[in-house]
């Protein structure tokens, strides 16, 4: 019972939250964060791509090696690693059943080690590149390769806002809780109960669309008070808000850091 | 002077409704003015200020008919993009008007939208002039809700409007913060020479810092006066369902005839100094059975930036049966969580919280739900169905309570919900949430209520009418705590008070040893009722806490000094 309280305290929607902001506000001072977002954007294009090309296994254990760095440079939360791992793990393991299911061995575990192997890559440097940037970051940036205001102003704005609606949705689910009938028993390994929190965490997110509805119409009509149209459709707002935006030698560096260490993986191994 | 804004002939219909929500209105204001509008819930006070901006005709696209010139533009041939620059809106719900994640950004907003060089200037200048330069950098969740609302404010200022409108400024404030934002607002009109347009059902604010009033009913303007003239006008604002400051329906009451004083310093002369009636002061029941009491209670809460916020101190407190309990203190002061406590939503980080004598960390919330009701301080977190009578059919129908369909019909009778009981809770107007939040509430036939902020946002005549529910519900009530800032409300309702200040009980006692103890009420950030401090300028010994008491002591004075015999 201690056990499934300490568990629950840590899986509480206001845990859930500071987990979120911190990810995503929390990490503004390593040295990754610091770096031009187009910066990382290319660096991710490669990373994020690239491994799925590769069969050499010590090349990939090589770029792992690296992504696990960055990673750590990056000072990504330790939910987030966990449910990386959870994930992967995951994966893995039931493809490994299935392949013994239907009549295979254990000669199955390479390939999936190879293929687990890629995902990692490909996961960890997703996650130092999004854990890296703020989702203003990532905003301008994307405005900056020319995706179009609305879509960068919906990312920022879309942070903003969690944390109000996971609140709200909190106080629904709360509401429930004041107003509902836990069961009687908890039955079979908690099974009544599992269940009744299942319901209301789900019946919780209607009232929270129907509130949502209603604020968005404040939002959308400020929006147009503050400017936002008029923003989107002139370029020189953009020029503006972007004047801030400069490769420094530092990104050339990391960039050039990078290729060097992919460069010496091939010819070294 | 020349007319700043200029309404004339101007009847405005909502897509999709029945009846023009403005009829024919005409109004002008002046440059510089500070003009409250008064009115009752659904009266075309929001919509009417959506016409400045421009809002109303582009962005609404109802039957318009009329014509709007503010600052000179026809609101017609502009954009809202070029009105928003000359007016500046403060919603009611302004949380939802702050769109970016840091201060700093959101005020900058606006400037930074319509491509002004200087916007980041433009936005530190204006944090500065609300009094958030400190927190530039804060996340907006960080902050408080009067912190938002200076955001909010703060944000369209950046655009240095000529004029500003703000629905509602204060109320979710406590008497502190209020006039904070009012003394800003009182700035800006005077040293910055802005026009401010306030939408307000607070006369005492009106009266101290209006200069002129207009009167809406069903989309008409009734009138617009001189602040002193309006507030004079008793009878029609009571047929609006406004109340007049305390002194002036005083004055009116006891029966003077000239002009009504509308401040305490415009009322001292108007009464005679003579001693009033004495005073019967009630003392409360024995105490004896003891229904919640709180054993060394601390409670804390992790912030985001994952430290932990401690929110309450060693509390010690008993509550008896026959408590009417007024909780009352800043915001912040850590009334809500002290309340949460009792429901089982949140268990004590140390100490322990028994409600009849069991330990809340062994019931959970939907056991304690059984004796214990939460009403909210925004109805609308309460609302779970789609629609009020199913919402407030649930707790009944989850625990197959026999014959609800009955209880529930009697319910929406009592609260005079019957016709809205298909609508959906969350698009009823303000006072109608209210009575829809407090029916749920009743029907959960609870031994002790939890009021949050019951009277926050209501018209007056909503808030006479819930303070009549409350009255009597006394009677099926073991114990009743309400959390509020309303302090007609404690005087009327509550038999003890306990006043909090940063976490901690600082007194626990009743109206007449709260609001005689100068430093304790300095200390909490208390205003005492206007009637209350104007019996005491006046010298009375036992000051009045509430306006029928001083019109009965006051009158009754004539009558033992032989005026009347």
């Amino acid at each position: 019972m201690e056990y499934t309280r300490k568990f629950s305290d840590k899986l509480s929607v206001e845990q859930v939250k500071i987990e979120l902001l911190n990810t995503a506000y929390g990490n503004g001072d390593t040295f990754l964060a610091k770096l031009d977002p187009r910066t990382l954007f290319l660096w991710y294009l490669f990373f994020g791509i690239f491994p799925w090309f590769i069969h050499n296994v010590s090349v990939l254990v090589g770029m792992f090696i690296f992504m696990v760095v960055t990673t750590y440079v990056a000072k990504v939360s330790p939910l987030i690693i966990f449910i990386l791992c959870l994930g992967l793990l995951g994966q893995g393991g039931y493809l490994l059943i299935v392949s013994l299911f239907f009549g295979g061995d254990l000669s199955a575990l390479l390939p999936l080690l190879v293929l687990t192997i890629k995902l990692s890559v490909i996961s960890l440097a997703s996650i130092t590149v999004f854990c890296s940037m703020n989702p203003d970051k990532l905003s301008d940036g994307l405005l900056k390769i020319k995706v179009p205001g609305q879509v960068s102003f919906s990312i920022s704005y879309g942070y903003r806002m969690l944390p109000t609606l996971l609140e709200e949705y909190h106080h629904v689910f709360q509401s429930f809780r004041l107003r509902g009938k836990a069961p009687e028993k908890h039955g079979f390994l908690y099974i009544k109960t599992i269940g009744y929190f299942v319901k209301i965490a789900m019946l919780s997110f209607y009232p929270l669309l129907l509130s949502t509805a209603k604020r968005a119409r404040t939002t959308v009509e400020a929006l147009e008070t503050k400017g936002s149209m008029y923003g989107f459709n002139h370029p020189e707002v953009k020029r503006l808000k972007l004047a801030g935006m400069k490769m420094k030698r530092k990104d050339y560096l990391f960039l050039v850091g990078s290729s060097l260490y992919v460069v010496g993986l091939f010819l070294l191994l | 002077m020349t007319k700043h804004i200029d309404i004339k002939n101007v009847t405005f219909q909502y897509p999709g409704a029945t009846e023009p929500v403005l009829n024919n209105v005409n109004l002008s204001i002046e440059k510089g003015d500070f003009v409250a509008i008064l009115g009752g819930n659904g009266s075309g006070k929001s919509t009417l200020c959506k016409l400045l901006n421009g809002l109303i005709p582009h962005y609404y696209v109802g039957d318009f008919a009329g014509e709007v010139t503010v600052n000179n533009l026809n609101t017609l041939d502009h954009k809202v993009a070029d009105l928003s620059r000359t007016v500046g809106y403060v919603y009611q719900d302004f949380e939802n008007q702050i769109v970016s994640p840091r201060v700093l950004e959101d005020a900058c907003f606006a400037p930074l939208h319509y491509g002004l060089a200087d916007y980041r200037e433009r936005g530190l200048r204006a944090l500065q002039l609300v009094g958030l330069a400190e927190v530039k950098n804060a996340f907006v969740w960080q902050l408080s809700g009067g912190q938002k609302h200076l955001l909010a404010l703060a944000s369209v200022l950046s655009l240095n409007p000529e004029i500003i409108i703000i629905d509602e400024p204060v109320a979710q404030l406590d008497p502190q913060h209020a006039k904070v934002i009012y003394d800003i607002l009182k700035e800006l009109n005077e040293v910055h020479g802005k026009t401010i347009i306030v939408i307000e059902h607070h006369t005492e604010f009106v009266a101290s810092y209006a200069k002129n009033v207009v009167l809406m009913e069903k989309g008409n303007v009734t009138f617009k006066l001189p602040v002193k003239e309006a507030l004079n006008q008793v009878d029609i604002l009571l047929a609006h369902q406004i109340y007049p400051p305390q002194i002036t329906q005083a004055a009116k009451m006891i029966g003077v005839i000239d002009s009504l004083p509308i401040t305490i310093e415009e009322g001292l002369p108007t009464f005679s100094e003579l001693g009033p009636l004495e005073a019967h002061i009630k003392h409360s029941a024995s105490k004896l059975n003891p229904i919640v009491s709180y054993e060394k209670v601390n409670f804390s809460y992790k912030t985001v930036s994952r430290d932990k916020k401690q929110v309450l101190h060693d509390i010690n407190c008993t509550i008896y049966e026959g408590d009417y309990i007024a909780l009352v203190g800043n915001n912040g002061a850590g009334k809500s969580s002290f309340m949460r406590l009792i429901t089982g939503l949140v268990k004590p980080g140390s100490g322990d919280v028994l409600v009849d004598g069991t330990n809340t960390r062994k019931l959970s919330p939907e056991h304690l739900a059984e004796k214990v009701t939460y009403i909210h301080q925004n109805p609308e977190q309460m609302f779970i169905e789609d629609c009020v009578d199913k919402d407030v059919e649930f707790f009944m129908k989850a625990r197959k309570v026999k014959n609800y369909r009955s209880k529930v019909e009697q319910l929406l009778e009592q609260f005079e919900l019957t016709n809205l009981a298909d609508h959906d809770s969350r698009l009823l107007s303000g006072g109608q949430q209210r009575r829809a939040s407090l029916a749920i509430g009743v029907g959960m036939h609870p031994e002790i209520m939890l009021l949050d902020e019951p009277t926050a946002n209501l018209d007056i005549s909503t808030r006479k009418h819930i303070t009549r529910l409350l009255d009597g519900l006394k009677d099926t009530l073991k114990a009743v705590i309400v959390a509020t800032h309303d302090m007609q409300l404690v005087c009327e309702f509550a038999n003890r008070i306990i006043v909090m200040h940063e976490g901690r009980i600082i007194h626990d006692g009743d109206r007449e040893s709260v609001f005689q103890n100068y430093r304790l009420l300095e200390k909490a950030g208390l205003v005492p009722p206007q009637i209350f401090s104007f019996t005491q300028s006046l010298g009375w010994d036992q000051p009045a806490y509430t306006v029928e008491e001083f019109a009965i002591r006051y009158q009754g004075r004539d009558v033992a000094n032989g005026v009347y015999a």
